[in-house]
């Protein structure tokens, strides 16, 4: 049950150049929450920009949640610059949110750059509902913009960090790490990052069996099933179904759901 | 004293003058969570079509100054799924349904008005004969809109009129010369009433990539960078028909509502605000509400057409 809610900025920290992270008191839509669903944020009381940006929770507390962005444009500029104590419209919990399973062997979270946003809120689910700390791949550019690591060896999380130019930890990409920590049957692997990346990591766990669930992003209106802005394009056959709502059908799918050779990546930026 | 919110579009009676636009909306179930929709003065669904449609490719949506493009395409799941997964939730809400249909031929709009009527799946029907995301002619200059020319809307509207007793809506473009010509059209033909505007064409580029924002290329604009353009459209057809029109294009508030109908329109539709304030619309009946209080209007139908362009 989505909320739309005024909350109050309890936080903004500046992360990593053009990195935030937003902590907002919001006790109903937390105590509504779960791992890898978003939340839609109002970021300017006029009406441009017009339409509320999607942010994935980024932690879930007992009285709020917290989320981490980075600055992409317009909207994501205004948000970065409110400031604590303000109060921001916010809607949701929205999405369908990560599957948490205590009968899988291993779970092996991909996060690329800006992707680690929904990742520490499924890694402490997976700690308290499966009773098992996540393995990590945390990949970035560079160290300046390597999140969370604290975060995630705080909850017991052990954390591989790779970096495309090796300032920190292995010089390697997500998938070639992922590679490395060779998933088979009996794990499952939960990817948040850039559509290319996604794809890859997608092949790499089923040409070695093991589960993959991804959390996609696309452009959203809506943020709640109605407009059909946001779809991508699934294997399902049927006309009417062919098409999947990242708001509301997702924004995780099992990646095998996923028609990733019809997808444009010209258009990802 | 309550005012009066009642109107008639054309037949079909509202407890108060707001509906929803069509795509917008989906079937109603999707904004249930958020208010009880039966408060609405009726619910306009997605575009129908007789067989379910994926739409266009991805991506379909950019944001723009003020308002957004779209190139949705008409996705939706077909009268059949409608018929049996979506009117029944309305129905039981006890609101006036809308239907709006998209066909690919005058027989398909009216073989779709018929079955909505057949099945009590509707109270009017809505025929989008402007959807710029889709063509019924592809010519060397580009896509034509039944919408665009008004002998074929006058076609259409006298075919579909034929299949239905139901109160008809004729869903006109805003990108034509004069938006009296495919109003009057309509008219002639037996429309019941008519609703403007859909989206204005529109399109956007990025820079950095040289591609175009959306895959469609092209797309339709609305929000508030369009009301302006909309309210002046709604003006100019409400003086050369006799019909009542169905405004929209841009509305965000009481006051952005009461000003169409001001220039006439009988009843108005909230488009892409319910985007971004899921209740806009209820807000919207309740601000209405509240000006005629202030104004001591007794009659939401007094202010029909009322804009005080004299001395």
């Amino acid at each position: 049950m989505p909320f739309v809610k005024n909350c109050k900025i309890l936080m903004r920290q500046e992360v990593a150049p053009d990195h935030y992270r937003i902590g907002l008191r919001a006790p109903e839509i937390a105590q509504a929450a779960k791992p890898g669903q978003f939340c839609m944020l109002q970021v300017a009381e006029g009406l441009h920009p017009f339409l509320r940006r999607p942010m994935s929770l980024e932690r879930i507390f007992p009285d709020g949640v917290s989320i981490l962005f980075k600055v992409e444009g317009e909207g994501t500029r205004m948000l970065a610059n409110r400031a604590p104590e303000q109060e921001l419209s916010v809607q949701g919990p929205l999405g369908n949110g990560f599957p948490l399973d205590r009968a899988v062997a291993r779970h092996l979270v991909v996060a690329g750059g800006i992707g680690v946003a929904p990742c520490p809120a499924l890694a402490e689910a997976l700690v308290s509902v499966c009773g098992k700390a996540p393995e990590v791949i945390l990949a970035a550019r560079a160290q300046h913009l390597l999140l969370c690591e604290e975060e995630f060896r705080q909850m017991g999380c052990t954390v591989h960090v790779a970096t495309d130019d090796g300032s920190v930890g292995a010089r390697a990409t997500a998938v070639e790490m992922l590679e490395r920590l060779t998933p088979a049957p009996g794990t499952r692997v939960y990817a948040c990052g850039p559509m290319p990346m996604l794809k890859a990591v997608a092949e790499v766990a089923q040409s070695r069996g093991a589960e993959c669930f991804v959390s996609l992003e696309t452009q959203m209106a809506c943020g709640q099933g109605a407009c059909l802005g946001c779809v991508v394009e699934s294997r399902r056959k049927k006309a009417g179904e062919k098409m999947v709502r990242v708001c509301a059908d997702g924004p995780v799918f099992d990646a095998q759901d996923i028609d990733w050779a019809t997808h444009n990546f010209a258009y990802d930026r | 004293m309550t005012a009066k919110l009642q109107v008639n579009l054309g037949g079909l009676v509202m407890k108060n003058p707001v509906t929803v636009a069509s795509g917008t909306f989906g079937y109603g179930q999707e904004y249930d969570e958020y208010f009880d929709i039966a408060q609405l003065g009726a619910v306009t669904t997605k575009s129908l079509s007789l067989e379910p449609r994926p739409g266009n490719a991805p991506p379909r949506l950019v944001e723009t100054p003020a308002g957004m493009l779209n190139a949705i395409g008409l996705q939706n799941v077909g009268l059949e799924d409608y018929l049996a997964a979506k009117a029944p939730f309305l129905r039981e809400k006890n609101v006036p349904i809308i239907a709006n249909v998209y066909g690919n031929s005058a027989d398909e709009y009216a073989e779709l008005a018929r079955r909505l009527e057949q099945a009590g799946a509707a109270d009017a029907i809505e025929a989008n004969l402007s959807c710029p995301n889709v063509h019924d002619a592809q010519t060397a200059r580009g896509p034509v809109l039944v919408a665009q020319v008004p002998k074929k809307v006058y076609e259409y509207t006298k075919t579909i009129r034929s299949a239905t007793t139901l109160p008809l809506l004729i869903k006109l473009t805003p990108n034509v010369t004069d938006i009296r010509e495919p109003a009057i059209a309509a008219e002639e033909a037996g429309a019941d009433a008519v609703s403007l505007i859909n989206t204005l064409l529109g399109m956007a580029i990025d820079p950095e990539t040289r591609r175009p924002r959306l895959a469609n290329i092209v797309g339709g604009l609305s929000g508030p960078a369009i009301r302006p353009v909309a309210l002046k459209m709604v003006w100019d057809a409400v003086r050369a028909l006799k019909i009542p029109v169905l405004g929209m294009g841009g509305i965000c508030n009481a006051s952005d509502a009461i000003q169409f109908l001001l220039a006439g329109a009988t009843a108005v539709a909230i488009g892409s605000m319910t985007f971004r304030q899921p209740d806009a619309a209820v807000q919207i009946i309740e601000g209405i509400a509240d000006y005629l209080a202030r104004h001591h209007i007794g009659d939401v139908n007094d202010l029909v057409g009322r804009m005080q362009d004299e001395g």
